[in-house]
């Protein structure tokens, strides 16, 4: 049983990795995430990309729904800025240093986020859930039409660039997982420092309590438009990474279906939480493919079958989405920390 | 002027249709304060129980063949050898379908019911009491169950379905320009704004309308008055199902059979807000322009622009008047 | 130091605030006291910025801040409580009483997300006078790292209290601070008020209906009817006043009729 965490030093108590156990376990993660990818194959690899960059954007919504308390059911386009603004910047400028280009992508995104957010002015709930809603409809109409085509390839999509640093060509889903996690990691950690300070701290007032915020000096009109900005900047880098990391988008890529699916990551990790977005993306990225692998199991990869594959993927997507809001809708960090509660008091308590 | 007036009626006619949908949304918010972002995809089942019920169950083995097509010897001598597009043909034609059009809007109706009823028990049920933000996106999760749903029960291919009306060309002069609609839009037309009244009648007059605007107003006190709420939340949902049976059924004959009708039902969300998700006749009002405005968009510039002329239009009317053009403001007290 | 000239607020028919106009002196306490729905509320809410008042200025230092935005007059040193508990529910106490810090600290986006350097030093720097002049001032050491949402009201008041404090205001309003409190936590939250003026001479605002407290510690009260102001003065002279007694007991007619009802 431990029995309590105590420190001598306020700089201790405020440290992130304030006990052993989140000591560890962060080490044991950057373990992991460097010795996997030459451990894992092809396939594995391609899974693991696609997590990570899809990790970078809930973790962004997060910022706005798990700790501003904003709705938004449209970031699925700030995604998809991301991604095109890449293909356009390496289109005028071929061979751009990635890292710019992700700056940039970033920018831009975040603009728009601006532009959207402008209505959480205004109104809250609902009302913003459907404006947001609106952001993606409008944004991808812009993406498909002729006037941008020359960048975004209109409704045919366009292929995209590979990321060149100091003349190394990133082709291998081994080389970019090296670009994508660290860029990760350092996000994360980003948005966990932002929420232990000041400007985080505001942002989770406005969420409990908006006019209480208010009287206590914070801004509601800037800490609301930042919020929307940063947490369309993550997706914006994420849209980035992921133009470095497919060969070709699509508009169809991030449709409502992908502004949903970030939203269902994350209530399915846990909002307002830092290991929410991990926990979340993992299990709603890593189901179908579980399911998958159970239908060629039960069906010997029968043709038939596999039509019924993508119909019953969409019920046990939403079946998730339902399942967890009424059993678990604090998500999967809940049920974390219920059990290192649990191993924290054993043997004396359950 | 001439086109102008013919895309103004063509218009008006969506946007009847648009307020029809539009009040399976209202209803169910106004009573259990749930946006139902689903609904048009009960509308989407709604559809194909119409398709199910008036195309292949008439056509079943078992079924007799008058149900299919029904063709008394007075019917055939009306029809005699009226021209093919003529208003006589179309009627004969219509008269023809009508026992396959009647079972299937009875079928759709009850389908729709059933499956709302269900939707309403296990899914909305357990959350009650929820936040705001567990309410939209459960009925978000709904979307996927219904739409994989409906892939895996409806496979085959879907054809044409029988109009609710009869189909014949109407060309008539308005301010010395020709003008052109079809009959059984106009049916459809009248059909909408007719279940429309019809619905703000009950609302207003009978029992469970007070019943429901009570509870609209303070749920834990309409409960403290004795008023059945939960009966409440489950007519409110019947009223959205049907109304979306109906709905489809019209949408089909119109636009055909697809799966992306469900999407339509979130353009029609942008549409409610609009006009004030609690106040019907906001809802109408905004029905009507925005089906107006698709016309227009449409006309003067393609079908893609006319696609998102709902979601612009909430965008300025949320900015420039936060709940609608009659909605309620909530006002906070501290 | 926290002048109201004149100040009128309606809402549609009902006129909240009716000619209000009193001073609130520097280092003193000044108490608001009316019957239910008098105004008294609605007054903090014109002096802390939620609501505007149609007619009428308030003056902060001489300064006129009627139009202000409620975020920028947390900067000039205005902080007050709730009457309805408004803390951040899903906070520590510890985290709540932060916020209300925030004026005081600069650090921003890119300084907050890096954290190390000028955003520790200042964290660091806050907890400590927090604890300092918050948390061991009002005894909230036991329950620093506790989710406010399960602390029972009387705590949850007093840590709104600390939130308040924490801004370190020229002028603390108080809306209705010892409501619901028994006996005993009534006595400390007036020790802990009188406690902030001495130790800080912080102007304080205080609405409250524990008349036998208000008359304890005002310097000065206000008295609202129906949106009016019906009287001002020390407690003595108010408490004397016919115009406070018919508004809190009734007309001499009602008063009366309810005596031989009796
Ligand atoms: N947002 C609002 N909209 C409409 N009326 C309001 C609003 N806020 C307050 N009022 C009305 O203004 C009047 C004064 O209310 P206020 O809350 O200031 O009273 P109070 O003196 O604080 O009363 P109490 O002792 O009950 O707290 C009341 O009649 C109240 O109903
Ligand atoms: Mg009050």
């Amino acid at each position: 049983m431990i029995t309590g965490n105590y420190k001598t030093r306020y700089q201790d108590d405020e440290s992130i990795w304030n006990n052993w156990a989140k000591r560890w376990g962060f080490a044991l993660s950057i373990v992991f995430l460097v010795v996997f990818p030459f451990v894992a194959d092809n396939y594995m690899l391609l899974l693991a990309g696609q997590i990570a960059i899809f990790i970078i954007a809930v973790a962004g919504l997060n910022v706005l729904v798990g700790y501003t308390g904003l709705m938004s059911l449209g970031h699925g386009a700030f995604f998809a800025i991301g991604a095109y603004t890449a293909v356009a910047i390496h289109h005028e400028w071929p061979g751009t240093f990635p890292l710019i280009t992700l700056v940039v992508s970033i920018l831009v995104a975040a603009a728009f986020g601006v532009l959207f957010g402008l209505p959480a002015l205004r109104v809250k709930g609902l009302y913003l859930a459907v404006a947001t809603l609106s952001a993606n409809f409008i944004v991808l109409f812009f993406i498909r039409e002729h006037w941008f085509e020359e960048w975004t390839g209109g409704v045919r999509g366009t292929e995209t660039p590979n990321a060149v640093f100091f003349g190394v060509e990133l082709v291998s889903q081994q080389a970019k997982y090296f670009m994508i996690a660290p860029i990760m990691v350092i996000m994360l950690l980003f948005a966990q420092n932002l929420f232990r300070t000041r400007f985080g701290r505001a942002l989770i007032a406005i969420r409990d309590k908006d006019y209480s915020a208010e009287i206590m000096g914070i801004s509601l009109y800037s800490y609301k438009l930042k919020s929307f900005a940063i947490s369309a900047g993550y997706c914006g880098a994420a849209g980035c990474l992921w133009a470095y990391f497919f060969p070709a988008i699509l508009p169809e890529d991030f449709g409502l279906n992908m502004s949903i699916t970030l939203l269902v990551c994350l209530v399915a990790g846990g909002m307002g939480r830092t290991l929410g977005p991990i926990f979340g993306t993992m299990l709603i990225l890593l189901v179908p493919e579980m399911l998958k692998v159970i239908v060629s199991m039960v069906t010997d990869g029968d043709a038939m079958a596999q039509r019924y594959f993508s119909p019953m993927r969409d019920i046990v997507f939403g079946l998730m989405i339902i399942g967890f809001l009424i059993f678990e809708p604090m998500g999967l960090v809940n049920i974390w920390d219920r059990f290192w509660r649990f191993l924290s008091r054993w043997p004396f308590a359950k | 002027m001439g086109q102008f007036i013919q895309y103004l009626i063509n218009g008006l006619i969506s946007g009847s249709i648009l307020a029809l949908i539009a009040i399976g949304i209202v209803a169910v918010f106004k009573s259990t304060k749930v946006v139902n972002f689903a609904h048009g995809h009960l509308i989407m089942f709604g559809a194909y129980f119409y398709f199910t019920f008036a195309v292949m169950l008439p056509e079943a083995a078992f079924m007799p063949s008058w149900v299919a097509k029904w063709e008394p010897q007075w019917l055939l001598d009306y029809r005699g050898d009226a021209m093919m597009f003529s208003k006589e043909a179309a009627i004969a034609t219509w008269v023809s379908n009508l026992p396959r059009i009647l079972l299937g809007l009875v079928g759709a109706l009850a389908a729709n019911a059933v499956l709302a009823l269900l939707i309403e028990r296990l899914v909305m049920r357990p959350l009650l009491g929820q936040s705001i933000f567990a309410m939209i996106l459960s009925t978000v999760g709904l979307i996927w169950v219904l739409e994989g749903a409906a892939g895996l029960i409806w496979t085959a291919e879907a054809e044409q379905v029988p109009t609710l009306g009869p189909n014949f060309p109407i060309r008539f002069e308005l301010f010395g320009t020709n003008l052109f609609l079809f009959s059984a839009s106009l049916v459809n037309f009248v059909i909408a704004l007719l279940l429309f009244a019809g619905l703000m009648l009950v609302l207003r007059y009978t029992r469970s309308g007070i019943a429901i605007r009570a509870t609209a107003e303070d749920q834990s006190t309409a409960y403290g008055m004795g008023i059945n709420v939960p009966r409440v939340f489950s007519t409110a949902w019947l009223i959205a199902s049907m109304t979306g049976a109906i709905a489809g059924a019209i949408l089909a004959s119109r636009t055909g059979l697809s799966p992306a009708m469900g999407l339509f039902g979130l353009s029609v969300l942008a549409v409610v807000l609009m006009g004030g998700l609690d106040s019907f006749l906001g809802v109408l009002i905004a029905s009507m322009l925005i089906g107006v405005l698709e016309a227009m968009a449409q006309w003067k510039l393609g079908g893609s622009v006319a696609e998102i002329v709902p979601y612009v239009a909430v965008l300025v009317v949320i900015l420039i008047r936060p709940h609608g053009f009659l909605g309620q403001k909530e006002i906070e007290r501290i | 130091m926290l002048t109201v000239k004149d100040a009128e607020l309606s809402f549609g028919g009902i006129k909240a605030l009716d000619q209000v106009s009193f001073e609130a002196r520097s280092g003193e306490i000044t108490a608001i006291i009316g019957p239910n729905g008098a105004g008294k509320t609605s007054l903090f809410n014109i002096i802390s910025g939620f609501y505007r008042p149609q007619r009428g200025q308030i003056l902060f230092d001489n300064t006129d801040i009627t139009r202000m935005r409620a975020d920028k007059r947390a900067n000039l040193g205005i902080a007050r409580t709730f009457q309805n508990l408004a803390l951040f529910r899903g906070m520590t106490v510890l985290d709540n009483i932060k916020l209300g810090g925030h004026i005081r600290l600069r650090s921003g986006f890119w300084t907050s997300g890096w954290f190390y350097g000028s955003a520790q030093r200042e964290e660091l720097a806050l907890r400590a006078q927090i604890e300092r002049d918050v948390i061991d001032f009002l005894e909230l050491d036991h329950i620093r790292n506790a989710p406010v949402a399960i602390l029972p009201y009387g705590l949850q008041k007093r840590v709104e209290l600390g939130r308040a404090l924490a801004m370190q205001p020229n002028v603390l309003l108080l809306d209705e601070p010892v409501a619901g409190m028994n006996r005993e936590e009534t006595e400390d939250m007036a020790r802990f008020i009188l406690d902030i003026q001495e130790r800080w001479g912080t102007t304080i605002l205080l609405v409250e209906h524990d008349m036998g407290m208000v008359m304890d510690l005002a310097n000065q009260v206000v008295v609202l009817n129906f949106g009016r102001q019906i009287a001002s003065g020390s407690a003595d002279s108010v408490q004397h006043n016919p115009a406070v007694i018919e508004a809190y007991l009734g007309t001499k007619a009602t008063q009366e009729a309810s005596l031989q009802a009796s």
